[in-house]
């Protein structure tokens, strides 16, 4: 078996780091651990194409970040969701599954 | 002239901005290197490792500079605009006594708040044409034709 890797749609990155900051506050690293862990690595986040998505995101005012203290008491950026970043999660929650839905239902009839 | 202006307005703030985004990435790498030595690999190969998985550092760097500093400038600009005409408007407005005046204040006022309206709509439209590194990876067969 090889490994094949299939592009996903533009935003979903966003959409997947909403997700991540709505249970607590991260840096960039615990962020790509994090969604690596939850698709039980069945999803690849090249590492460094997080931060200018993080940056377009703070510059949207979705998340907002602060400087702190990691793990392992380095100083590190993390980022935490916005109350207009909690309703972005919301609607683009629901337009992902409306999408799925619908192309679940396209697959079926074909 | 005006380039060495703006060099002095915006030169402090990018060297700061650097210097953060810089150490940002760095500790990401750091993190990384740290998880492959535990995993058993020589420190030159944990560097190398983790150097590669991160992509291209250096471009990743220069977008999150341009971002920040292009995101600071603008809503600096946009805001100080935007309060500048309205004042401006509301002061038109509540001292005129001509009509037709005070409605040229009521039309600054409204084009103060339009942009800042312009400004929240644009902050709720998703992304689109940026580039972003994320795929599903799927096992397919090793005899499979490639596509």
């Amino acid at each position: 078996m090889a490994n094949e890797r299939t592009d996903l749609m533009q935003g979903t990155l966003e959409l997947l780091i909403l997700n991540t900051l709505a249970r607590e506050s991260m840096h960039g690293y615990g962020i790509v651990q994090r969604i690596h862990e939850a698709a039980e690595d069945l999803l690849k986040v090249e590492d460094g194409s997080l931060y200018p998505a993080l940056y377009r995101m703070e510059e949207r005012g979705w998340i907002k970040s602060e400087w702190g203290l990691s793990e392992n008491n380095r100083r590190a950026k993390f980022y935490k969701l916005t109350s207009k970043g909690k309703r972005k999660l919301e609607t683009e929650r629901a337009n992902w599954n409306r999408i799925s839905k619908a192309i679940t239902k396209v697959l079926q009839a074909t | 002239m005006k380039i060495a202006l703006r060099q002095l307005l915006t030169r402090p703030n990018r060297t700061k901005t650097a210097i953060e985004v810089e150490e940002e990435l760095q500790f990401h790498i750091e993190m990384l290197e740290r998880k492959y030595a535990q995993q058993g690999m020589s420190g030159t190969h944990a560097k190398a490792a983790a150097l590669k998985r991160f992509g291209n550092l250096e471009r990743v760097s220069k977008q999150c500079v341009n971002i920040s500093r292009r995101s600071s400038l603008v809503r600096r600009v946009l805001k100080l605009s935007s309060v500048l005409i309205a004042l401006t408007g509301l002061s038109i407005h509540t001292l005129s006594s001509d009509y037709k005046v005070a409605r040229i204040g009521t039309m600054l006022i409204t084009i103060a708040v339009s942009g800042r309206l312009l400004v929240y709509v644009r902050g709720l439209t998703f992304l689109s044409g940026t580039k972003t590194s994320l795929s599903v990876v799927t096992d397919t067969p090793k005899d499979a034709a490639p596509t």
